[in-house]
């Protein structure tokens, strides 16, 4: 187990990763601790990808079953999270894939979210919100996902792009896109007047 | 500076991650161009809208469902580990054998009569009745409490790792390990404390536990990791402690960092 020395001096750097760590070692009770920390924030980040709750749930437990399946393949050279959200990725990809293989050929290509409202959207009550949501279902899903990733899920563009195996330059440019184009979408969803 | 190369920025802009140089170029850069300052304030505006969506919260069943997964995960694991250690043995019996010890040749012999225990142990594993189950956790508790009063540091540890597998501990337990986070002398043993906190939330002792025990600490990893945990379980009632914590004068910049975070997450 990786433990806290004299020497150590950057907090940040052993609470996931050594939990990981005692999961891969065996110590697979150590994942309800992980679970405890992060299932709020990773159901988050698919309630905003998939704007379906009972999809989402699904996928959060889809990414904790990886994650302790696949517990051996963890190194712990870059941050949990980052792993964390690449299993996200990839769990929601092969959800997009079997879906698209449900469907008939004709719908194959359509848009994947779903416009349910939510349990805190309802309570909000908020047109805002509702629109906000509509807007954001209609961005590509490259662009959402950067979208939520940087905003959401307080992730920094260095981290994004290690994610998506891509340079730093891209993701900017993808944040830089994406709001621009939520903006258009949002506007025009307003019915072209500023609010 | 070109129009371009200021809007390159932009996305470091907005989440705050440009330097003193960069950012004075934007702020003279948009006095001047109109283009480029409408750009800004639309996305800025946006990224500000963004944080009107509320934050959404799984129902309870997520929570059963995964830990009714790790239940079995952690069942299949611990079948296979004596499976595991048999498989080895007699493949290493079998080798030996053949050189022809007699010893060897005997142990050989018994073979199905392990076979046979094992199945036994795995069977009877698999149907563990509830009452059983409710004296393991028993068990369980008093020798996690026991171990968390030893002198060796890897027992106390061993302690707070018996305490993730409990489903409702006592408040003897509760305090214990409390009292572990608090005055063990060991900061593996107190961060090991801080990680069983979040499986034991629920309990209100605990709440109140954690954001006094926020005061008392003063190892920066401490700090860190107990504000990780309050921000996780968005606990609004540790507002006032983080406020308290950020005015200290000598506060390590990262856990300063996680307070200003923390303090933004929980108020939002």
């Amino acid at each position: 187990m990786s433990t806290i020395n004299e020497g150590s001096n950057d907090v940040n750097l052993y609470t996931d990763n050594r939990l990981m760590e005692e999961v891969k070692d065996g110590k697979v009770e150590k994942m309800a601790v992980l679970f405890e920390k992060h299932h709020v924030s990773l159901f988050n980040f698919f309630m905003r990808l998939t704007g379906n709750s009972s999809i989402s749930e699904d996928l959060v437990q889809e990414v904790f079953m990886r994650m302790l399946k696949y517990r051996a393949t963890y190194q712990g050279r870059s941050k949990f999270t980052l792993w964390m959200y690449q299993i996200a990725r990839n769990a929601h990809i092969d959800f997009l894939r079997k879906k698209k293989d449900a469907l008939p050929l004709d719908e194959q290509w359509s848009e994947p979210i779903t416009s349910e409202a939510s349990p805190a959207e309802k309570l909000e009550g908020g047109e805002e919100v509702k629109l906000l949501r509509q807007a954001l279902a209609q961005l590509p899903l490259k662009k959402r996902e950067v979208l939520i990733l940087s905003r959401y899920q307080n992730l920094k563009y260095k981290e994004i792009a290690e994610l998506m195996d891509c340079h730093i330059g891209t993701v900017k440019a993808h944040v830089h896109r994406a709001i621009k184009e939520l903006g258009k979408i949002y506007f025009e969803l307003q019915g072209g007047t500023v609010s | 500076m070109r129009c371009e190369d200021i809007k390159k920025n932009f996305p470091d802009y907005l989440v705050k991650d440009l330097d003193q140089s960069s950012s004075d170029d934007i702020q003279s850069h948009i006095a001047d161009c109109a283009s480029c300052r409408q750009e800004l304030e639309d996305m800025s505006a946006v990224w500000t809208k963004l944080g009107v969506l509320p934050e959404e919260h799984p129902s309870n069943g997520l929570r059963e469902r995964f830990y009714g997964m790790l239940e079995e995960y952690k069942t299949e694991v611990n079948r296979e580990r004596p499976l595991h250690h048999l498989k080895q043995f007699f493949s290493s019996l079998f080798y030996r054998s053949r050189s022809g010890r007699p010893a060897f040749q005997i142990a050989f012999g018994f073979i199905p009569l392990l076979v046979g225990l094992s199945l036994g142990y795995i069977l009877f594993s698999g149907s563990q009745s509830a009452e059983l189950r409710r004296e393991v956790q028993d068990m369980r508790q008093m020798l996690a409490v026991s171990l968390l009063d030893q002198r060796s540091t890897t027992e106390r540890l061993r302690g707070v790792n018996l305490s993730y597998g409990l489903e409702n501990p006592d408040s003897r337990t509760i305090e214990a390990l409390l009292d572990t986070l608090n005055n063990d002398p060991n900061i593996n043993v107190r961060l090991a404390a801080v990680d069983a906190m979040y499986l034991f939330y629920d309990s209100p002792s605990v709440r109140e536990g954690i954001i006094q025990s926020l005061s008392q600490q003063e190892s920066p990893f401490l700090q860190a990791a107990l504000v990780d945990l309050l921000v996780s379980v968005r606990e609004r009632q540790a507002l006032e402690s983080f406020k308290k914590l950020i005015a200290a004068n000598e506060l390590d910049p990262k856990v300063r960092q996680k307070l200003e975070q923390g303090i933004k997450e929980l108020s939002y």
